[in-house]
């Protein structure tokens, strides 16, 4: 009761907490019945496609068809959007990152799932099945969905072999080609960027102690505050949208930034010289969970969608299109879309080396529980970005 | 001496319509001019062209001798109070008045000095400080006169000044911008469709329709000799009179025009023209009967007394010259 | 049933103040509760704390939000919107006012039609399509800076991104830019009142002041620009407040640094420190209000 206050203010949050409360306390569902006719989404904008923009990419359809279920879609751009969705509710579904699952469990708008009631939940990728990102006190309240990695994108004009070290984006210096890099790198523009600056320090600066860059104490935050002004007289311009990235590579000279996957294989396919790296120091990553909210409306359907969502066709077709990597192994393999070689490219072998998005909280473990909480990585990141 | 004001075969044209056609004319210094005509009549035109806001598309203006056709309005020795006065309503009276000497380089003080004696030339003190919102039509219409003649202009062109206004204040008016032209001593044209205000006012009057100029007189002239059917008309309540009834009614061949007002209306004239009253009209300081005279013809005769009754016989009688045989022109 | 419409009819038009006030209610219900109830809610949570451990929202009394507001960092933010703000209202003005005067003085018929049209149309489409429109054309590798190369001037465009503050990398990548963006965007917003203005201003006016002996300048200046200066109050009300509210445009053409609206979205949503999000729209709405005191004062609402 007292954490489903948590981000709301008012007389309409009180109601719905009441009613998230009431849902929250029945438990699990124990079986799946018949199918409600419909079950509402909320997901990534290219992670639920029934066929529109391409017809080989398409995992929806069929579910209906052979389920009755019908699938309604509501795309969010951010984590902060699929939150404030679920908090107005209406939906049964969300594909939550690791960023923002925490929340919507503290919250108290997802419900616990019955594992036992997605039968193929035994062949999810086994490093993912109990992921601190959905599983709060041995309960799971999602079905992990797709994950990937942040990788270090770079021009392959500008570098003849691939950059070993984010110190490219971070230090100033110049360039294999001989030029600055100095407002020809970019980085990304969420507060959750300040996890990829301890990233690097972690390795730079050992002296610091910083053991995981999701937890991180006074004098390890301000390192890293202190990294990423220094960055600010390098970067002139920062990214958050996908295709507005893309657009600075093509048209305004960058040739070095932090990116997805999911940029670059766009880039490639427009003949674009671009390539991306793993860095030494490791990147950081997300992960999805599809979590069910804790007042749905169908969830008979939300469970059928449950299974669904794991099936190798689809994960690999997913995979294929967002250039991320499936939460099923056996996907990987004999995917026409995704290729043999996909998962690898999508960061498959480098699991050990990502750090998944968790959201910081004061109550952290490796700092003895003085971590800095997120809402003070954002006012700090906005005043990076202002230039202070 | 040369005219203040001088139209050469002027015409102006509005693509394919001719609002002045071929218009010559010349006002003397320091007379009193009126534009006389029904509306569409080329008289606006006319006065818009000497103050520069339309140019003619053929002929030549001169100002005070000097060729004005095409000159621009702030260029011309020429003021306008215009028909909707067009004060600004964001400045004070006083401002307004004074506009025409700020826009020359004068110094404020001097300029509201000056302002404040043409607001006491148009009977206005102390009303300066005030918006032009605040005042009433007579009162806006003597600051657009004040506004006028602060710059001293030689010629002073009024456009229907007065016809926003009520009857009694209008004939207030008329005696006064008459006396105040006499005072200032410069030349007016005046504009109005009004034929009563024109012959009171005037020193001469031009008189237009369909874009000609139809006589230009003094208002005697205008109103006891007119020169054309139409002047006859427009001017005054007269009997035009052609053809077979001309002839019987006043021996003359061609139109003859009789004013209503010179005809005695009597019980019984031994010669007289004999009638029936068809209509009595009481129009306070005169009545006006309407005789049927025979020949499907009816004569207006205006007098002063209340004789006869609807459907009486009368005689009518006039005097040989009260006749007034009208020019064949163009018809 | 007609005579019980009818009875009723009768009462309501005995008691004109109760039908009057049975029309009028559900609007001002609306206008009561979802508006300034929701504004109510936002100031009442600009009160609120957040607790320093847990993240957790306080609802106890405490001014430590409005101290935030105040620090350098955020200072720096409210200072650079409302900076935004006002050049783009000045620019707006200063571009409008001649097309609007050209609208409203020297076109008629279809020819005015079709410049309303033009001014108009954009408002039809996207406001997002057009904004990354703008950041194509502004790219190093864009219209804009092809058309300054082959005029020879590429010196000049370098030297103008040269300056501090306003410059950067590309006009894509400055403040300029956002600037550029932001003017187009909210041009129309200045034009249609300016031009409305002038179109009330009447011909004899004009007539008037050049009879008196202003040269067409003087006219401009002494006649024509105080009239037309309610509607380019009015416009600047449009562009001012739109312009300190926008998120989106600072998002994509710019360099990165955050305006008003953008660290709303992320204190409200990313870091759930709704309390802090709250004071900060507190900000645009104080200066609207000083704005629309000061803009009332110079007359701008006696003209709508």
């Amino acid at each position: 009761m007292k954490n489903s206050h948590r981000t709301l203010g008012g007389a309409l949050a009180l109601a719905a907490a009441f009613a998230v409360t009431a849902a929250y306390a029945a438990g699990p569902r124990q079986s799946v019945g018949k199918g409600e006719g419909r079950v509402d989404i909320v997901a990534w904008p290219g992670y639920i496609e029934r066929g529109a923009t391409d017809k080989n990419f398409d995992w929806v359809t069929g579910f209906e068809k052979s389920t009755g279920c019908k699938v309604q879609v509501k795309t969010a751009n951010t984590s902060d959007e699929m939150v404030a969705l679920m908090n107005e509710g209406g939906f049964d579904l969300v594909t939550a990152s690791g960023d923002a699952s925490l929340r919507l469990v503290a919250g108290g708008r997802v419900q616990e799932i019955n594992t036992k009631l997605v039968p193929s939940y035994g062949k999810v990728d086994k490093r993912l099945q109990n992921a601190p990102w959905h599983t709060v006190g041995g309960k799971h309240y999602g079905v992990p969905y797709q994950w990937g990695y942040n990788v270090l994108m770079y021009n392959t004009n500008v570098f003849k072999q691939a950059p070993d070290s984010w110190a490219v984006v971070f230090e100033e210096m110049n360039l294999p080609d001989g030029k600055p890099n100095k407002g020809r790198v970019q980085a990304f523009d969420g507060p959750i960027y300040i996890a990829d600056a301890a990233l690097y320090l972690m390795t730079k600066n050992p002296a610091l102690g910083i053991k995981d860059p999701y937890e991180l104490n006074e004098d390890q935050y301000k390192a890293a505050l202190a990294l990423l002004r220094q960055q600010r007289k390098l970067v002139a311009r920062y990214w958050h949208d996908a295709f507005v990235q893309i657009d600075d590579f093509t048209n305004e000279g960058f040739v070095a930034s932090s990116a997805w996957q999911f940029q670059a294989n766009i880039l490639k396919s427009k003949n674009r010289p671009v390539a991306t790296v793993v860095p030494k120091e490791g990147v950081t990553g997300w992960a999805d969970t599809t979590m069910m909210h804790a007042g749905a409306k169908h969830p008979n359907c939300a469970y059928k969608w449950l299974e669904h969502s794991i099936n190798p066709k689809l994960q690999g077709d997913l995979a294929a299109w967002f250039g991320a990597v499936p939460v099923r192994l056996e996907a990987c393999k004999g995917n026409k879309l995704l290729g043999d070689d996909g998962c690898a490219r999508h960061g498959l072998n480098s699991f050990d080396k990502i750090h998944f998005w968790r959201t910081p909280v004061a109550n952290c473990k490796t700092q003895g529980g003085k971590c800095v909480p997120y809402y003070r990585w954002v006012s700090d990141y906005i005043a990076v970005l202002g230039g202070r | 001496m040369t005219a203040a004001v001088a139209f050469e075969e002027v015409s102006c044209a509005f693509g394919q319509f001719v609002a002045v056609d071929r218009v010559s004319l010349e006002v003397r210094e320091g007379e009193f001019f009126t534009l006389l005509g029904p509306s569409g009549s080329g008289k606006t035109t006319c006065l818009r062209m000497i103050g520069g806001f339309q140019f003619p598309t053929r002929g030549r203006v001169r100002i005070h001798g000097a060729d004005a056709t095409r000159l621009p309005p702030y260029a011309r020795d020429v003021n306008t109070v215009f028909q909707d006065y067009a004060l600004f309503p964001h400045m004070s009276v006083r401002d307004n008045v004074a506009y025409g000497l700020m826009v020359r380089g004068v110094a404020r003080e001097e300029r509201y000095r000056r302002a404040d004696e043409m607001l006491e030339l148009v009977h206005l003190p102390g009303t300066g400080a005030r918006r032009p919102a605040e005042l009433s039509g007579g009162q806006r219409q003597r600051v657009a006169l004040a506004r006028a003649l602060i710059n001293r202009p030689r010629v002073l062109l009024l456009d229907e000044p007065l016809g926003a206004l009520d009857l009694k204040l209008r004939e207030s008016m008329q005696v006064e911008l008459k006396a105040l032209q006499r005072q200032v001593g410069i030349t007016f044209v005046f504009v109005t469709h009004d034929q009563q205000e024109a012959l009171s006012m005037s020193d001469r009057v031009c008189v237009f329709d369909r874009g000609r100029v139809e006589q230009i007189g003094t208002p005697e002239e205008i109103y006891d000799r007119p020169a054309t059917r139409f002047v006859a008309g427009f001017v005054g309540s007269g009997n035009l009179l052609e053809g077979a009834a001309a002839r019987r009614l006043t021996g003359a061949q061609g139109a003859v025009m009789l004013r209503a007002e010179r005809i005695r209306i009597e019980a019984r004239r031994p010669g007289a023209v004999p009638g029936v009253v068809k209509e009595v009209e009481y129009l306070g300081a005169f009545i006006r009967y309407i005789v049927d005279v025979g020949d499907r013809t009816e004569l207006l005769v205006n007098t002063a007394r209340r004789d006869f009754a609807l459907g009486a016989e009368v005689t009518l009688s006039w005097p040989e010259e009260a006749c007034h045989r009208i020019p064949q022109g163009p018809a | 049933m007609s005579a019980l419409a009818r009875s009723l009819s009768t009462t309501l038009y005995g008691r004109r103040g109760l039908a009057l006030a049975l029309l009028l209610a559900p609007p001002l219900l609306w206008l009561g509760i979802v508006y300034c109830g929701s504004l109510l809610a936002l100031l009442a949570n600009s009160f609120y704390g957040l607790d320093e451990f847990s993240g957790v929202i306080k609802r106890e009394f405490t001014l430590k939000n409005f101290v935030e507001l105040a620090a350098p960092a955020n200072r720096d933010v409210i200072a650079r919107t409302v900076g935004m703000a006002a050049a783009v209202t000045v620019g707006c003005a200063l571009v409008a006012f001649p097309i609007a005067y050209l609208m409203a003085r020297y076109t008629r018929g279809w020819v005015r039609a079709a410049l309303y049209l033009g001014v108009m149309l954009p408002l039809w489409s996207s406001y997002l399509v057009r904004v990354y429109a703008w950041k194509l054309l502004l790219a190093r590798e864009g219209v804009v800076n092809w058309m300054f190369a082959e005029a020879g001037l590429s010196w000049l465009l370098q030297g103008i991104l040269a300056v501090p503050g306003i410059g950067g990398p590309s006009l894509s990548i400055s403040s300029l830019g956002t600037f550029i963006v932001f003017v187009y965007i909210w041009l129309p917003f200045m034009i249609l009142p300016i031009q409305a203005a002038l179109e009330r201003v009447p011909q004899s006016l004009i007539e008037a002041s050049a009879d008196l002996g202003a040269h067409d300048a003087a006219t401009f200046r002494k006649v024509i620009l105080p009239l037309a200066l309610p509607g380019v109050i009015a416009g600047s009300i449009f562009t001012f407040s739109l312009t300190l509210g926008d998120y989106i445009i600072p998002g994509i053409i710019g360099d990165s640094s955050l305006y008003l609206g953008q660290v709303v979205y992320l204190q409200q949503g990313t870091a759930g420190n709704v309390p802090l999000a709250a004071a900060f729209t507190l900000v645009p709405i104080t200066v609207m209000a000083v704005y629309l005191a000061v803009a009332k004062r110079m007359g701008a609402f006696d003209a709508l």
